[in-house]
């Protein structure tokens, strides 16, 4: 599962999600892209869930890059434990995903498997999102 | 080149205001450059729309008509909503004729490569954009790059491309335009090895305060 390997601090806040992606919010890589539509925390997990889904779906094809890394740790205290006594230890890791993030990049595959292996990996995330591609992107 | 467009300079500002201008199908925008302070005007989305998709694309050079002046302007940078797409604001640059402006030109792969035929590699394609310096007038829609005749782990950089009459290349000469690539081994393979990883993973990173204490600790 991906984590920082150093940090300068054990826990962090929980912080907001407010507004929409100012950076990593366009393809820089591939030519595919999955793009969230909503803001969350994307757990290690869901985001490697959905790399694994994209990957197999590739078979021996094409290029992935995974945008989103989670950075953040968030705690969480032992159950049955009374309030109070500090902050929990840290439990799992989480990307801070505002609408327009791209999370995972593809390449070198038709556009079909790459819109198939997104639509796989998205099942895969807590959030809307949709297909982007460089030839298909039209301003409104 | 015939293109013109029409333009009212814009009075009101802030976020409010430009808010109420999108929603009539219009869009906030400012044309600067050649020296002079900057213009706030307003387009209609129609025609930037038309600017965009005519053939070269954000390199078309247009004329902007506002104050019974008419100028030659080019779009520099655009801003647009990440999630929906909408165009927020513009930002035109006005240019003269007979001065080298630099801007950013795409690369047009051409033909299928060996090493995808037949060797089982794919296109990995690194470097869309290249930057160029010429006059307005040779900007050329595309670059063409020929791929056909890559073997696989064979690569373009820009130094390998010749360019049109009247352009030369800004971007770094170095910089990989093409790479045939081979796709990454099976995931199957990699499966039991990245499980043995998470067993031996760490729970918790290191803390690099911690280590720093540690150290002044040494040292006194």
């Amino acid at each position: 599962m991906l984590m920082p390997k150093k940090v300068k601090y054990r826990k962090s806040q929980r912080g907001r999600m407010r507004g929409k992606a100012s950076r990593g919010a366009s393809l820089s890589f591939g030519e595919y892209g999955l793009q969230a539509l909503e803001p969350c925390w994307l757990t290690a997990r869901q985001l490697e869930a959905g790399r694994i889904t994209i990957t197999r779906h590739m078979k021996r094809r094409g290029k992935l890059w995974v945008r989103a890394f989670p950075w953040k740790p968030v705690t969480k205290k032992p159950t049955e434990v009374r309030m109070g006594k500090g902050k929990g230890d840290p439990e799992f890791w989480v990307d801070v995903i505002r609408p327009g993030r791209v999370i995972y990049e593809l390449e070198g595959v038709p556009e079909g498997v790459a819109k198939e292996a997104m639509r796989l990996a998205a099942h895969k995330l807590p959030i809307k999102t949709r297909f982007i591609s460089r030839e298909g992107r039209e301003l409104r | 080149m015939g293109l013109t467009i029409k333009a009212e300079k814009r009075e009101a500002f802030g976020k409010n205001a430009s808010r109420r201008l999108r929603k009539q199908g219009l869009v906030p925008a400012i044309l600067y450059g050649e020296g002079r302070v900057g213009v706030p005007l307003i387009l209609g989305k129609k025609d930037v729309f038309m600017i965009l998709k005519s053939e070269s694309g954000e390199n078309t050079i247009f004329k902007v008509a506002f104050d019974s002046k008419t100028q030659d302007a080019m779009i520099k940078e655009l801003q647009t909503d990440s999630s929906t797409d909408e165009i927020l604001h513009v930002d035109l640059i006005q240019i003269s004729m007979d001065k080298a402006i630099r801007v950013e030109v795409p690369f047009l792969l051409q033909g299928e490569p060996i090493g995808v035929k037949t060797e089982g590699g794919f296109v990995d394609f690194m470097t869309r954009e290249v930057e160029i310096e010429c006059l307005p007038r040779d900007i050329p829609e595309q670059i063409k790059v020929d791929i056909s005749q890559l073997h696989l782990h064979q690569f373009l950089k820009i130094a390998d491309i010749r360019p049109p009459e009247g352009v030369k290349f800004i971007s770094d000469p170095a910089a990989v335009i093409v790479l045939i690539s081979v796709p990454h081994a099976e995931e199957v393979a990699a499966k039991p090895a990245e499980e043995a990883e998470v067993v031996a993973e760490p729970k918790e990173p290191e803390v690099i305060k911690k280590e720093r204490a540690e150290e002044q600790k040494e040292e006194e």
